[in-house]
């Protein structure tokens, strides 16, 4: 199974990329952990996230073709 | 005309003029209230901001975005239109960012609403914002 996961503001820029597929991840928790490993400095932001263009803030699980957004705080305007 | 949500580029004068343009259309109205968001010149450190490239998830715009006018037409039941036009990419300073256009029976509701509207945009409309300097440094807010 393989998720999308979308890098948005500041967070594209610490992770060098706007989006990056990855494989076998259960969860929501268990794909943070994926990316702090693979971009520790993620650490110290503030992110929101959303799955398939919703906004939540529960550990939920995954399956493929799962869109994911690490998104930190909004500042339209 | 309906252009919401996002432009590439700074919001044109001619895009604000067609939506006046089409004021007159929408006689159930007597009141429209319309707002413009502006990139401003701020100094930080001795740096003067010279643009600010937005970036945005455009399909949770979308659903943001509807949800914003959902809340407004509940609250505000006189409001009879409401449009959002919000930037990507550079915007330099001087120029206009967002755009809220509102239309209702009667002014109360349309300036009400067009204050509410530019406030849940500020906190639920997914858009960043990079501060690009003069000296072509960078922050983002």
């Amino acid at each position: 199974m393989e998720v999308k996961v979308l890098f948005f503001g500041v967070l594209a820029e610490v992770s060098g990329t706007s989006f990056k597929h990855y494989n076998n991840v259960k969860s929501i928790g268990d794909l943070k952990l994926r990316i702090q490993d693979e971009f520790p400095e993620i650490v110290h932001y503030n992110f929101r996230i959303s799955l398939n263009s919703e906004l939540t803030d529960n550990d939920l699980m995954l399956k493929s073709g799962d869109e994911v957004a690490l998104m930190p705080p909004f500042a339209g305007g | 005309m309906r252009v919401n949500y996002l432009t590439d580029g700074p919001i044109s004068k001619k895009l604000i003029s067609g939506l006046i343009e089409k004021m007159g259309e929408k006689t159930d109205s007597g009141g429209h209230m319309v707002f413009f968001g502006q990139v401003r010149a701020d100094e930080i450190d001795g740096k003067k901001v010279k643009a600010i490239e937005y970036s945005a998830y455009e399909e949770l715009v979308r659903v943001e975005g509807e949800k914003i006018k959902k809340t407004i037409f509940s609250e505000f039941p006189d409001v009879k239109s409401v449009d959002i036009i919000h930037s990507t990419g550079i915007v330099k300073a001087g120029e206009i960012s967002l755009l809220v256009f509102v239309s209702a029976g009667h002014r109360h509701q349309a300036m009400q609403a067009c204050s509410k509207t530019v406030e849940l945009i500020k906190e639920n409309l997914p858009v960043w914002k990079k501060e690009i300097f003069d000296d072509d440094s960078h922050l983002w807010k």
